[in-house]
């Protein structure tokens, strides 16, 4: 079901419109209330005036997510506080945190956004929507929620963590869409195994996965271990929350709410608009925000963006599922690797698990020493050791097929790579880069 | 200050009967009460008269919701339902509360409409430390206060530093907590880098747990605020069963809204007013799950007489004690009988065990003790700290608190005469 039919369906001469409509009035609102960027703007010679066409977007400064901590808490705010309903600050894990502030008709948006994105996965009010994102100051257990929420499904507000009480609900409550990252539904389906229970024997039928970038082949995994259809969603607290865009039943590509978040995708070195159907990073700017509206926002996200003529029925323009991160970018002995590369390739190798982590180091060689750890079928170990020693080499020279380095390869037992209820560490990086400048 | 609040009891009174007839005919949807109300020979709203008539109905305990699992209280259509709550069982089966979109705006009512009596309003910043998620003291005020129109942060439990640094900078003027998390972190402030200077505290509102008088004045003391007692139960939806006015003389218990009755612990039998017993509440706004005559196992008394504030909900006595075993770990419900059905479900461990609850600082500590072969002892130390966590990770999983568990060689904890106490609560011990 189309959530919102009127704007999802729209055609491209009057969606654009819509997007210069909302544009022209943000960047009048934003140069009137938010000194943050009326400084910006009169710094890059640009006034409101000057936005006549959309492509006159490229005229206004970018936003990143340093600025975002400077001005933290309330540098942004273009309304007055006690305009604000709700705040949810990112995890500062890096630094000072990020802040988002809602105001009633921001909290409304959400609530429309999220309820178009569930709609796009197969949800409805006939749905039990078991959401395992946490809740709290993380926008993603409070997002799904509304969302669900809006579309009228039965919400079972499980939060993050619990893995044993989690299959418990979702088989006792028939759950039918479950909300997490993708790399905690496998942790879920590793336990399910342990506990004698057969997701086959489930009503769950989609999962709505997002929080951290994934691969088309850890979605088979995924769509076979959870006898499920998996789809992408996105988002990130400096634009919403999670609602930003969503995979629909084609599963290809994520359906940008483009009335609301207008996307760019920009060449990352000299931030000049590139074409659509380049690869770049993605650039959004809020159309329609009051709390703390974002002028082109740097999401570090890589993808592109395209249209085609989408079997749902929807028109909106869509992003590729992301290929990485700018700042995850490894740079391996010069060579440029996102770890979702190095998924892809285990993925095709018969006898591994989806579960791996790349430990970088510097410290013996000065050359980058690049361990990948691999979890492979326990039946592997008790073989013979020719057997592992087979799948080591095929995991080596496919991956530097793949990526065009060699990598240390150290096959471990299933399980023992430490799982995460959130976001799937990958990468350790042990260099010091600090000191190498 | 709704009308409601202040209605005269009288027309209250009419209101409750009105109300519970409902209540009655939506119960009388589910198979549990059918059977159940059709045993004492109701078989319609009519056929209760007066109020007085309500004490036909059987009471309910968590026993028959248990046994209701997991549809025979659902008096709507599932596709009606936008809500579950759903709490994990004593002997495994949990028990769940279903809520319509009606029952979530009914019980937002009440959560704003307490927010209101404790004082708050649209201007204040609200940071909501209960956790959010399946347990209701999270996402139950969360919806109050944000139809109250407050600035909420849902900083949900946990994290202190984080806390500190949200009061401080969103200048956080009404906290939600529960009264042993409010001690803890007035401990730490300074530890963490802040001063009371730092924050614009001028409430707290605290519940899920029991607490005194005494503890109250002594929070309200530490940070120079007012302090507002809680009360509410997941099977009666969450927060904002009872909740304190600025009067600070007990709660008022939402008489529009709940039908209040307190009972000896014995005989069962209606008490005076101004005498303890146990607490039995009727839902009379809830129309996915009706319950009727709940046996709450919480002990007070109602205050006799008017409050000073107007509002005409009577007032009831903060929590003095429980008439079964349940504890409550740091907000937590646990009963003893889940400890002991994970234990006794894990084969590596012995058939004696004891759960020691006590205070660490502020909080309190949960122990579980249990007697294991002798061989893991002379076994690498890894394998014992294996177990440990397996059993903790067990016991989480159920009683969602993380226990710690000590091992013990065969005969050494105490062996009990007759009923073994396996309970040993330290909290109750003047520190």
């Amino acid at each position: 079901m189309i959530w919102n039919k009127k704007i999802e369906t729209m055609n491209r001469e009057e969606m654009k419109r819509l997007q210069l409509e909302k544009l022209q009035d943000l960047v009048q609102y934003v140069y009137e209330k938010v000194p943050f960027y009326k400084e910006k703007f009169d710094a890059a010679g640009v006034k409101p005036s000057d936005i006549k066409t959309l492509s006159d977007i490229a005229k206004l400064p970018f936003t990143t997510k340093d600025e975002m901590r400077e001005t933290y808490p309330y540098g942004l705010l273009a309304c007055k506080p006690e305009e604000l309903r709700e705040i949810h600050t990112s995890s500062g894990t890096t630094g000072t945190p990020v802040v988002a502030g809602y105001t009633e008709n921001d909290r409304t948006l959400w609530k429309e956004v999220m309820g178009r994105c569930l709609a796009m996965a197969g949800g409805s009010k006939d749905d039990v929507v078991q959401n395992a994102y946490g809740y709290g100051m993380f926008t993603g257990g409070l997002g799904v929620h509304y969302g669900a929420e809006a579309i009228g499904a039965t919400v079972l507000p499980v939060s993050s963590g619990n893995t044993k009480r989690q299959l418990t609900f979702m088989r006792d409550f028939k759950s039918t869409i479950l909300t997490c990252t993708p790399s905690y539904s496998l942790f879920m389906a590793e336990v399910a195994g342990e506990m004698g229970m057969d997701f086959k024997t489930f009503d769950l039928k989609a999962g709505i996965f997002g929080a951290e970038p994934w691969s088309d082949n850890m979605r088979v995994e995924i769509e076979h271990k959870l006898n499920i259809k998996a789809y992408d969603i996105y988002g990130l607290t400096e634009i919403i929350g999670p609602g930003v865009s969503c995979e629909c039943e084609a599963q290809n590509g994520l359906h940008i709410n483009e009335d609301y978040f207008y996307p760019e995708i920009i060449n990352p070195e000299t931030g000049e608009v590139l074409p659509e159907g380049e690869k770049g990073e993605l650039v959004f700017t809020t159309l329609s925000r009051e709390g703390t509206p974002i002028i082109r926002y740097r999401t570090r996200d890589i993808t592109w963006l395209f249209h085609d003529s989408c079997s749902c029925g929807r028109t909106t323009v869509k992003m590729h599922r992301l290929l990485g991160r700018n700042d995850d970018m490894m740079i391996l002995r010069g060579v440029n690797i996102f770890p979702s590369q190095i998924e892809n390739v285990l993925m095709q190798i018969e006898g591994t698990e989806p579960h791996y982590q790349i430990i970088i180091d510097r410290s013996k060689t000065h050359l980058d020493h690049v361990e990948l750890q691999v979890e492979v079928e326990g039946r592997l170990f008790s073989d013979e050791t020719k057997n592992l020693e087979k799948i080591r080499d095929i995991i080596h020279n496919e991956m530097k097929q793949a990526l065009g380095i060699s990598l240390d390869i150290k096959l471990v037992e299933p399980k023992s790579i430490e799982r995460s209820m959130g976001k799937a560490k990958r990468v350790i990086d042990k260099r010091d880069t600090e000191k190498e400048k | 200050m709704t009308d409601i609040e202040t209605m005269d009891r009288e027309a209250l009174a009419a209101l409750q009967l009105l109300r519970f007839k409902r209540a009655v005919t939506t119960a009388l949807k589910t198979p549990f009460y059918k059977k159940r109300l059709q045993g004492v020979g109701i078989r319609s709203a009519e056929d209760l008269k007066t109020l007085e008539d309500i004490r036909k109905i059987p009471y309910t305990t968590k026993e028959d919701l248990r046994e209701a699992y997991p549809y025979g209280l659902l008096a709507v259509d599932k596709d009606d339902v936008v809500r579950m709550h759903a709490s994990s069982g004593t002997t495994g089966t949990p028990t769940v509360i279903y809520q319509t979109q009606h029952d979530l705006d009914r019980w937002t009512d009440l959560t704003a409409r307490s927010l209101v009596a404790a004082g708050c309003g649209r201007s204040d910043v609200f940071q909501n430390m209960m956790t959010y998620g399946l347990f209701t003291g999270g996402l139950g005020l969360h919806y109050g206060a944000e139809k109250l129109g407050m600035l909420v942060i849902p900083a949900s439990s946990g994290n202190t530093k984080r806390q500190f640094q949200l009061m401080k900078d969103f200048g956080t003027t009404v906290v939600h907590a529960t009264p042993s998390y409010m001690l803890h972190m007035y401990n730490r402030i300074e530890e963490m880098g802040y001063s009371l200077n730092d924050f614009k505290l001028k409430k707290a509102l605290v519940g899920a747990e029991p607490h005194s008088e005494e503890i109250r004045q002594k929070i309200e003391k530490l940070y120079t605020i007012d302090v507002y007692n809680s009360y509410g139960l997941s099977e009666m939806n969450g927060p904002s069963v009872a909740f304190e006015c600025t009067e600070k003389k007990g709660m008022h218990l939402w008489e529009d809204s709940y039908y209040l009755e307190i009972v000896d612990k014995h005989s069962l039998e209606p008490v005076p007013d101004g005498e303890t017993g146990e607490l039995v509440l009727s839902i009379l706004i809830r129309t996915a799950t009706p319950i009727l005559r709940y046996r709450t196992r919480d002990l007070t008394s109602i205050i006799p007489g008017k409050c000073a504030c107007g509002r005409t909900s009577r007032r009831i006595n903060r929590i003095v004690g429980r008439t079964d075993d349940m504890l409550i770990i740091n907000g937590v419900n646990v009963f003893p009988s889940q400890i002991e059905e994970i234990i006794m479900k894990m084969t590596e461990v012995g058939t004696n065990y004891r759960i020691i609850v006590k205070k660490e600082g502020v909080l309190d500590k949960l122990i579980v003790q249990t007697e294991v072969g002798p061989s893991i002892f002379s076994d690498d130390a890894r394998d014992i700290n294996a177990l440990k966590n397996r059993i903790a990770e067990n016991l989480r999983a159920s009683i969602t608190i993380n226990p710690a568990i000590e091992l013990h060689e065969p005969g050494m904890l105490p062996v009990q005469q007759g009923k073994a106490i396996r309970v040993v609560d330290e909290r109750r011990k003047p520190v």
